[in-house]
């Protein structure tokens, strides 16, 4: 150990190797591996797997080009998974997102009492699994002896009611707000954190020269949130593109479909209907999807929020 | 005198009201969020005839037979023990696994390191379903379908990318002074690693396994593909079953499942609330 470790400036690989054995190994290529074979490989066999067709049981597969492609942009299975998951993105940052900044501003700024309650019960819904929240809320909302029912018309409100899960126009969104209910705790938690890093005296200065919570939560809070803002988009489109659980849990795409997202359907076409090659060629859509959102996001608002 | 008391006066009227407001407030949020689990809390202790006088009556004869029931009926016993098994082992090899990349890229000007977090992120962002094919076809080439230790496997290389975060996170406050004096002694990387960062990182070990647990017991998607046997079940997709007609005919079943499956991560939030929900790990995410 001649020099200290930060001295290097950016040095070459095998001059690091040299140096930093013990760190190469276990810090780089061990974790480099496990990447490879978990992340890497599985990408490039979806792509590959994507041109053929295949059964998932034979060992042969049937090349078949950009078919299973040209299949499924006519796929209307896959054009209602496809606009169902960007309306699971739409009210996931309508509803949890926005619900998450007011409530962390509002604890922040002691607008709300009891912060410590307010946290917990909000919080505690993420340490609950989707199945579990999927179940509760199939039990409230039943139509026969759900709870929320029963209070839409006991308030007055009873002419909304409606089968929530088996009208076609409505499921999807009730499928998207009860996600929204498990997530809203994430962006709270990080908007809390974040607006705990803002100096006092940036919100001082903007109190005294007599701004209401209104101006403050939009010219100086939401500004100085960007960064965060950033990762908490970033987990919300990540989280609406998984979507699955509640899915198969509350729905099983039914009634009709109406209710499928894209990663359903992977599950669907590759294990129940064994086409693995068109599943495949579904979950490259989905891979490219993400893709191009994170690029989006990452140009756009994402400057210095990881700091690499 | 008298302007001075109606400006008092209407100071008070507007805490007043900022009051009530935000007790209004507080009364929905409270509704929103913990009335459901309230109702279900209440619904597990019905009998069936209780349950039949609506959702918010009060249970006259509380029960706890609906618990024994669905324990019983759903082999909860081994669906617990299944979900420790994969949330444990899964985590503790997804921390292990982490923990040199992060001392890597928290203290050293390592090659490649812009490469290596594309694919930390990557790893963190990438949509599960669509490896499940390639998953499932690896798993059974190595004999590994349908056994716990492939789904063990499984969850610790996806709970590598947000460990490294989170414990680069933590020890990239650990400040650089104590390792200096270490490598002027001429300690080695793994010394200064084994015997100052490790111990010093204790804290965002704990935090990074406890967030690690809890995303294996939630998990879903991999315990459904990569398992046939009910035997190897985590607890999540056993439970999958109570949303049939033979439990759904009457709610109280489901429901003290639902209590059943959650109790074990109240635990664990009890224990380590605190340390998680100050956004530590919030933090960690940001650099």
């Amino acid at each position: 150990m001649t020099t200290s470790p930060r001295s290097g400036e950016s040095p070459g690989f095998f001059a690091f190797a040299r140096e930093h054995t013990f760190v190469t190994i276990f810090g780089i290529l061990m974790p480099l591996a496990v990447f490879a074979v978990f992340v890497g490989y599985p990408i490039l066999f979806t792509i590959y797997l994507s041109l053929f067709e295949w059964n998932g049981m034979t060992p042969d597969k049937t090349f078949v080009g950009l078919e299973n492609y040209r299949h499924m942009i006519g796929d209307s299975h896959f054009q209602i998974a496809l606009i169902n998951n960007f309306k699971w993105l739409a009210v996931t940052l309508a509803f949890p997102v926005l619900a998450g900044l007011l409530i962390a501003y509002a604890l922040r700024n002691r607008i709300l009492p009891a912060a410590a309650l307010v946290r917990t019960i909000i919080f505690f819904p993420v340490t609950m699994s989707l199945i579990s929240v999927g179940l509760m809320f199939l039990l409230i909302l039943n139509p026969l002896f759900g709870a929320f029912d029963t209070v839409l018309r006991s308030v007055g409100l009873g002419f909304l009611v409606t089968e929530w899960f088996g009208n076609y126009k409505v499921a999807i969104y009730t499928l998207a707000i009860v996600s929204g209910w498990a997530f809203t705790g994430m962006p709270m938690i990080f908007y809390y954190a974040g607006l705990g890093d803002v100096p006092k005296e940036t919100f001082d200065a903007a109190r005294i020269e007599g701004a209401g919570h209104w101006r403050m939560l939009t010219k100086v809070a939401i500004p100085q949130l960007r960064p965060v803002t950033a990762v908490v988009v970033m987990l919300t489109l990540f989280e609406s593109l998984r979507a699955f659980d509640l899915v198969a849990v509350m729905t099983k795409g039914a009634p009709f479909g109406y209710t499928n997202v894209l990663g359903y359907i992977v599950y669907l076409e590759s294990f129940w209907n064994t086409r693995f090659g068109y599943g495949a060629a579904i979950s490259v859509a989905i891979l490219a999807v993400s893709a191009l959102m994170a690029l989006i996001i990452l140009k756009k608002l994402m400057k210095g929020a990881f700091d690499v | 005198m008298s302007e001075m008391l109606i400006l008092a006066h209407r100071r008070d009227v507007f805490r007043f009201t900022a009051r009530f407001l935000g007790y209004t407030l507080l009364a929905v949020l409270l509704a929103v969020w913990s009335g459901p689990i309230v109702l279900v809390l209440i619904t597990s202790i019905k009998s069936n005839q209780d349950f039949l006088a609506g959702p918010f009556s009060i249970p006259s004869h509380p029960t706890f037979q609906p618990y024994i029931d669905v324990w019983n009926s759903l082999g909860f016993s081994g669906l617990l023990a299944n979900s420790f098994l994969y949330a444990t082992a899964g985590s503790a090899l997804a921390v292990i696994l982490a923990l040199v990349p992060a001392f890597a890229l928290s203290r050293m000007e390592v090659p490649g390191k812009t490469f290596i977090f594309g694919l930390i992120l990557t790893g963190l962002m990438l949509p599960q379903q669509t490896v499940l094919i390639p998953l499932y076809d690896t798993l059974r080439t190595l004999h590994l379908l349908d056994t716990k230790i492939g789904l063990i496997i499984v969850h610790a290389a996806y709970g590598m990318p947000a460990q490294i975060l989170i414990l680069r996170g933590f020890m990239t406050s650990i400040p650089r002074e104590i390792e200096k004096a270490a490598y002027v002694e001429g300690a080695t990387d793994f010394q200064v690693f084994y015997k100052i960062i490790l111990p010093l990182s204790l804290p965002g070990v704990v935090v990074g396994f406890t967030l690690n647990f809890i995303a294996i017991w939630k998990e879903f998607v991999f315990g459904l593909v990569l398992l046939n046997s009910e035997q190897n079940f985590p607890v999540t997709v056993g439970m999958l079953k109570l949303n049939s007609d033979r439990y759904m005919a009457v709610f109280n079943l489901p429901a003290a499942g639902l209590v059943i499956s959650q109790i074990p991560i109240i635990v664990l939030f009890i224990l380590t609330y605190r340390k998680i929900a100050s956004g530590n790990f919030a933090g960690a995410v940001k650099g």
